[in-house]
């Protein structure tokens, strides 16, 4: 069982800011204990199996050229560089 | 005009000169104008569709070479990359996107003469299963607008059903092709993960995800994929598929084949109409020459669970992305702090949006991620341990799409674990990666039901040729819009 204290945690971290508390942390807070559900699925000892992509079936890294220069479209540019927030306050 | 045809039937008149291009595209349009104020599949249209069909009729006077869609008008779900379109995800933080690129599918249909209508509606990022979660509000279901469309490809199911194309291309990461399309009464089609590229789709869950087309019949998907399949170098979790002609013996039928029923999917919480439409439609199999037998499969009640704890934590990390620095909208740096910013700009997320990146957050997190996401991964493997044995036994599973009919907007908004359980028969298909298709069986008081059949991965071809027989088996009623 999760706390709602927790959760706002991890809100914070992941730079959301929550307002409403009903809207967010108490529906967050059921989903996660439905996924309780998985303590009784008896899988522990369950292997994880991934798939694998060897590397000699990837691309080459090289360089495609693209005709648009992307980093214009930003909202913050400023002609040689991004603008960004400020770091600290 | 008869906008009531299937795709195969377009490219027909068109090819004969019976109709022509332009003419069909200006009635769908048209025809978009008329019931899309109170359907809502459409986010935005293209304005350039008519000089776009007009084109076309003139390669096809000038007996130019033209691709295999002959200017049939495509709806695409406003996920998916159009050159220098927009493309929203139905989310407020890129209402202002223009798209820099196709995405692979596009770049295919393009080639192919397909004719993009406009982008249809979705859940915010794809994450909803009734487009109630779209920041532009829900698409309504065209065989009762008081009733949800389904979704996430809600708009790709309405514009199907409602003669607003003839095609469309949704996305599915836990059934959000075939639920919408089993609620609007609809083919989707969930490829083989790998079947059909993902680039220039907007990230959801990577590991699960696949595009597949929503259209009117069986065969209409089979030209479909014949069209969007195969290995694609911008994505190296695509297939060979070896340019499978997914058309050809689609009529084959499905004498001698093994069915097996997945008795989880047909158990408690499942609406008496859905039971007997199932019933139904594995009789008809039965009656075709299949042979049919109940199968348990124990993981598929910890399906859910796992799939949201899945999806939660790689939408976690794909939405990282939506800083307003690099994706975003016009909003003022002066003022704030590094981090207060972009917690600012992420306010333009939607409620559902917000909910799951917070699970993404916390399910993998030090200290949980023992029992959430390592545990989701275990019944994921378990899960497919448990259907590739299935299909050593059968050639192909069945259950209804969704255990419940369509309901109400706003019926099941604030209750997300009952939103959730919608999804239980759709999952296992993703988590697994076999591929799986819900096809229009029945109608109950006026509402849609589905029936899904699943197949071992790469058995695509073989699935459609189910499919293809068990659609021949009924005839449904016209959708009342």
């Amino acid at each position: 069982m999760v706390t709602e204290e927790e959760i706002e945690k991890v809100s914070k971290l992941m730079r959301i800011g929550i307002d409403d508390h009903k809207e967010y942390v108490e529906k967050v807070h059921m989903m996660i204990n439905f996924f309780d559900i998985l303590d009784s699925a008896g899988v522990e000892s369950e292997e994880i199996s991934m798939p694998e992509i060897p590397i000699s079936k990837l691309r080459e890294d090289e360089h495609i050229p693209f005709d648009d220069k992307l980093i214009e479209r930003l909202n913050h540019y400023k002609g040689t560089y991004v603008r960004a927030p400020k770091m600290s306050s | 005009m008869n906008l009531k045809i299937s795709a195969l039937d377009y490219v027909q008149e068109v090819k004969t000169g019976n109709i022509s291009a332009e003419d069909f595209v200006a009635n769908t349009i048209e025809r978009i104008q008329n019931v899309d104020d109170k359907l809502h599949a459409f986010l935005s249209v293209n304005e350039d569709a008519i000089n776009q069909a007009r084109a076309i009729d003139k390669k096809i006077k000038s007996g130019e070479k033209v691709g295999d869609c002959f200017g049939m008008p495509i709806s695409i779900k406003d996920n998916m990359c159009i050159k220098d379109s927009k493309t929203t995800c139905a989310s407020k933080m890129l209402e202002n996107f223009i798209a820099p690129y196709d995405a692979t599918v596009i770049a295919k249909l393009k080639r192919q003469d397909a004719i993009f209508v406009g982008k249809v509606n979705m859940d915010e990022f794809a994450m909803g299963l009734t487009t109630e979660f779209s920041a532009y509000g829900p698409s309504k279901n065209p065989w009762n607008v008081e009733y949800v469309s389904g979704g996430s490809s809600g708009g790709s199911a309405v514009s199907v059903s409602a003669l607003e194309c003839v095609a469309s291309l949704g996305s599915d990461t836990g059934g959000s092709v075939r639920n919408p399309a089993s609620f609007c009464s609809a083919v989707g089609y969930k490829p083989t993960y790998g079947l059909i590229s993902r680039y220039g789709l907007i990230s959801y869950a990577n590991s699960i995800e696949q595009i597949g087309p929503l259209t009117r019949t069986v065969k209409d998907t089979a030209f479909m994929l014949n069209l969007i399949t195969g290995i694609d170098p911008n994505d190296d979790t695509t297939i060979d598929n070896k340019n499978e002609d997914y058309l050809s013996g689609i009529e084959s039928g499905i004498e001698g084949k093994k069915i097996g029923i997945i008795k989880e999917m047909i158990g408690e919480g499942i609406d008496p109409a859905v039971l007997s439409a199932t019933k139904d439609a594995i009789a008809k199999l039965e009656g075709l020459g299949a042979t049919c037998e109940e199968i348990s499969l124990d993981m598929v009640k910890y399906s859910v669970a796992a799939y949201y704890t899945i999806t939660a934590t790689e939408a976690g990390s794909n939405l990282a992305r939506y800083d307003n620095l690099r994706y975003g909208y016009d909003f003022p740096l002066d003022g704030y702090e590094f981090n207060s910013y972009i917690s600012k700009a992420r306010r333009k997320f939607g409620p559902e949006v917000i909910r799951r990146m917070i699970i993404g957050g916390f399910v993998p997190s030090a200290g949980h991620s023992g029992k959430y996401f390592l545990k989701a991964l275990k019944v994921k493997s378990k899960l497919t341990k448990e259907v590739n044995g299935a299909f050593k036994k059968f050639d192909f599973l069945i259950s209804p799409t969704v255990p419940i009919l369509p309901f109400k907007l706003g019926e099941k908004i604030d209750d997300p674990v009952s939103l959730f359980l919608v999804d239980i028969n759709t999952v296992t298909a993703n988590l697994t990666g076999k591929p799986a298709i819900s096809i229009p069986f029945a109608n109950s008081n006026g509402l849609p039901i589905g029936i899904q059949l699943m197949a071992d991965s790469m058995h695509d071809k073989l699935l459609l040729q189910a499919a293809y027989a068990l659609e021949q088996t009924v005839r449904l009623p016209e959708v009342p819009i």
